[in-house]
């Protein structure tokens, strides 16, 4: 749906995004993750096509974006901006009455009744921009993003500022648009966000460090892991389980941390050995370290960017 | 069309909430109003001095007893008949200057509003863009000086000589009105959008848009001072020229306007 392929952007002999390649399927959520200038915000703007790459190529269902056709383009992908960006002195209705008219609506007046029902502000339409909270704002933003219907959606750090409820509205409604079977680009430093919804992760620092699952990137930087909780201390048991298939023990209190080549396939020969020396099992679970470890141990594995030449 | 009559009607919604941005151009054409009463009107009344006595209009005298529209005039009428007409230019030109504020903040506020962005990815071109911006600024300005002129027109024929007012609607006096104004102030909102869309920062954008007046104001004195008449010959190669030099703002500021910059150099 949304490829883009080795994707460059320089300012001056500032690199700020450098031979990025992926692609955003249908009904996937697609998290870029990233440090402070990293060039997220730049890629989303490439993809948005507001600006064009130094090189690269960004193709929309096969097509090529260029100067040309952008404009075009830009009606198939709606764009949530880092700030709302809603104009204070017009009301919610008329906000969204310019975009649906922008964007050529054939009935612009129902699309924005429409949207103003689907995201439950419809009692707030009267309303000038300038009295909604922060939340409010950040919906209104979104159904603008989403009037006229875009197969692709971009979404620079949609729930940044909001208060746990609304960031959970909107959580809902990026997995509804997933549902939907659209493409969402989700741009974030809210990594249990990302845990809650994203399919895939990349992780970008200047180049793109890392592109896949969260749980193909727990496995491929940590291993497979399991943990044994024991009624009593564990140290004394932590020998019992060589030869089990298992490596890098680490006994914790009352619990085994063991590296496992095979995953929960371990699990039982572990246990029989374990019971065997007589120690009481209270639980086995697989350790999966969280996506902040992995995106902590990916960054601090890639060298620091050179930004000038 | 479509996209610049839905951006155009955000500016209009916009600026009706923000009237107070026009507060200085009406303040400026009242007073530009005013001046040609006091000058015409009120200081010969007070000091029972008539104009057409004083050796100083005597060409304004002679050139409308040569006109067919003023020949019918009193001495005393065609004196006021030619201030008149001179401070019309002030009055068509005023609200420019006010919608220049306007405009050079047009391109500069979005920005530092953080609504560019939005827009800017919608598939809304350069053109729509800047077409919506300046007819935003425009359309106000036109209906200010169309207002103002018909409130001059009716004071003009309450209170000066009668048949003064007539030369106010001689087809001369209306070309200013409705063909030069709209055109001059149509250059001018088009540099000040160009301005607006080249600085980065508020302050610069006024300031810069500040010196666009200058050009309009150095017309209107040069035809106070009689250097410049506006005949119907004159008056049309200024639109002609006016129409060619709005055709290259238009396709300069097209060129000027580099998204690129806006989203990501600005601050």
């Amino acid at each position: 749906m949304l490829v883009a392929t080795r994707l460059t952007r320089r300012f001056g002999d500032r690199v700020a995004v450098e031979d990025a390649t992926f692609e955003l399927a249908p009904g996937e959520i697609f998290a870029l993750l990233g440090p402070n200038g990293a060039g997220k915000t730049t890629t989303l703007r490439m993809l948005a096509g507001l600006i064009s790459p130094t090189s690269g190529i960004v193709s929309v269902d096969g097509e090529e974006m260029s100067r040309g056709n952008a404009a075009g383009v830009r009606g198939r992908i709606g764009f949530l901006t880092e700030a709302p960006g809603l104009w204070d002195r017009l009301t919610v209705r008329q906000n969204l009455s310019v975009y649906a008219r922008l964007h050529g609506l054939p009935q612009p007046s129902r699309a924005v009744d429409e949207a103003l029902e689907l995201f439950g502000i419809a009692d707030r339409a009267r309303d000038f921009a300038a009295q909604l909270s922060k939340g409010l704002k950040q919906r209104v933003a979104l159904a603008r993003t989403l009037l006229h219907n875009p197969d692709i959606v971009l979404l620079d750090e949609p729930t940044s500022g909001l208060d746990p409820e609304s960031a959970r509205d909107v959580r809902d409604l990026i997995l509804r648009l997933r549902d939907e079977r659209r493409a969402v680009l989700l741009s974030t430093h809210n990594l249990d966000e990302v845990e809650r919804v994203a399919n895939r992760v990349a992780v970008l620092r200047t180049r793109l460090v890392a592109v896949d699952t969260p749980a193909a990137l727990r496995s491929r930087l940590f291993g497979s892991r399991l943990r044994v909780v024991l009624a009593g201390p564990a140290a004394p048991f932590a020998t019992f389980v060589d030869g089990a298939g298992v490596s890098d023990v680490r006994a914790d209190d009352r619990s085994l941390s063991m590296a496992v080549d095979d995953g929960r396939g371990r699990a039982p020969a572990i246990v029989r050995r374990l019971v065997s020396a007589g120690a009481d099992i209270e639980s086995v679970v697989p350790e999966e370290p969280s996506l902040e470890e992995v995106y902590l141990r990916l960054l601090s594995e890639s060298p620091q960017p050179e930004r000038r030449p | 069309m479509t996209r610049i009559l839905a951006l155009l009607s955000k500016e209009l919604a916009d600026l009706s909430r923000n009237r107070g941005l026009f507060y200085p151009a009406v303040m400026t054409g009242i007073t530009a109003m005013i001046i040609p009463f006091f000058v015409a009107i009120l200081v010969p009344y007070f000091t029972g001095e008539r104009l057409s006595d004083s050796s100083d209009f005597q060409v304004a005298i002679e050139m409308y007893r040569t006109q067919p529209a003023t020949r019918g005039l009193s001495p005393e009428g065609a004196v006021q008949a030619w201030i008149f007409q001179q401070f019309l230019l002030l009055l068509v030109l005023t609200p420019i200057a006010g919608a220049m504020s306007v405009a050079a903040y047009t391109v500069i506020g979005e920005k530092q509003a953080r609504t560019l962005e939005p827009l800017l990815a919608t598939p809304i071109t350069t053109f729509e863009l800047l077409a919506a911006k300046v007819l935003g600024s425009l359309i106000p300005a036109v209906a200010l000086a169309v207002a103002g002129f018909l409130v001059y027109l009716g004071l003009v024929a309450t209170f000066a000589e009668s048949g003064v007012f007539r030369v106010l609607l001689a087809p001369r006096s209306l070309a200013i009105v409705f063909v030069l104004g709209p055109l001059a102030a149509l250059a001018a909102l088009q540099l000040a959008v160009c301005v607006s869309s080249r600085v980065n920062d508020a302050r610069s954008a006024q300031q810069i848009g500040a010196l666009i007046i200058l050009p309009l104001t150095a017309l209107l004195v040069a035809q106070l001072m009689g250097s410049v008449e506006l005949t119907g010959s004159v008056l049309m190669l200024v639109t002609t020229l006016l129409v060619i030099v709005n055709a290259v703002l238009m396709r300069i500021g097209i060129t000027l306007f580099d998204r690129e910059s806006i989203l990501t150099r600005w601050k």
